[in-house]
């Protein structure tokens, strides 16, 4: 399953290097496109803005099957306080952009899945596959507005694989 | 209106807070920072590759436990009051803006051994420079030594 995870998130890295180049954050010095997975980055008390953070929350295994097939939720959570141009009166404008940027990283909605834990990646066999995106009500605390979008990922788990 | 009267910062407040903290127990905490070249690998975003945190010793520091009500499954939150001096040097050598920006690079606080996370910095100020910065830090769970 961790290969799933780390697949869907290196994916969608990807597409958000393409689909908005300027969209970047700098964490731990280096400047990378601006989606992170928070489990594995260091805890802070307050979400980055402007930038999409994964959070894996449910899993489900359906045991009825040849293999093994992975049901996780992931959940993507981004906020923003408009620019400092618009002094922050864009800011129902910024998240409705990452609104559109979410719908364009998730589509299409599967890849191969990788193992990244093998240097170079190994391809794998199957696809990680994932539901369209369910977005929630946004959330507005003092002049942050935040979202979040939950997907359900599916794969297969692999013979051999942990 | 504009207040236009003479300030002359003569460091006063800085060397007062150094002392004081001194004086009242002053000890040593580490900034965990990033390296200063990050890993820009896959492996570095996905949990895979140590960090490589550098450890940054402020000191003088005082370290002492909240006045904030306990509450069931809440880990215990700590004060740590640091030199605005001791800042200022990491912030020179660093060639960083500010004792904000430091701060806000780092991913937690090491003192005695034992990794807190900041939760929130605060500074004091005397002629627009800072003489204290207090960290509220939260415990972590890990019981891993440092």
């Amino acid at each position: 399953m961790q290969n799933a995870k780390d697949t869907f998130y290196i994916t969608l890295r990807s597409r958000l290097a393409t689909v908005n180049p300027a969209r970047t954050m700098t964490l731990r010095a280096v400047s990378r496109p601006g989606i992170l997975v928070t489990e594995a980055e260091a805890p802070a008390p307050l979400p980055i803005l402007d930038a999409f953070a994964l959070n894996w929350a449910g899993l489900q295994a359906d045991l009825q099957l040849p293999a093994i097939l992975a049901q996780m939720t992931c959940e993507i959570q981004y906020s923003t306080a408009g620019t400092q141009a618009n002094a922050g009166l864009d800011r129902g404008r910024t998240l409705e952009e990452m609104d559109y940027e979410v719908l364009k990283l998730l589509y299409p909605y599967s890849a191969q899945k990788m193992n990244y834990a093998q240097n170079p990646a190994a391809t794998m066999e199957t696809l990680v596959f994932w539901s369209e995106p369910e977005f929630g009500p946004v959330m507005t605390q003092r002049d942050r507005l935040s979202r979040t979008v939950k997907v359900t990922v599916f794969a297969f788990q692999e013979q051999g694989e942990q | 209106m504009a207040d236009l009267s003479t300030q002359n910062p003569c460091g006063l407040a800085q060397r007062v807070a150094t002392a004081l903290l001194r004086a009242n127990g002053g000890t040593t905490a580490c900034l965990q920072m990033p390296p200063l070249e990050g890993d820009s690998t896959n492996a570095g975003q996905i949990g895979l590759a140590a960090p490589g945190f550098l450890s940054l010793p402020l000191a003088p520091v005082v370290f002492r436990k909240a006045r904030v009500s306990m509450q069931d499954g809440q880990l215990p939150k700590y004060e740590l009051l640091i030199s605005g001096d001791a800042v200022a040097a990491q912030v020179t050598q660093l060639q960083l803006s500010s004792g904000e920006a430091l701060l806000a690079m780092a991913s937690g606080v090491v003192v005695a051994g034992k990794l807190f996370l900041i939760e929130a910095v605060s500074a004091s100020e005397s002629q627009g420079q800072a003489y204290l910065y207090r960290l509220l830090l939260q415990e972590t769970c890990g019981e891993w030594p440092l």
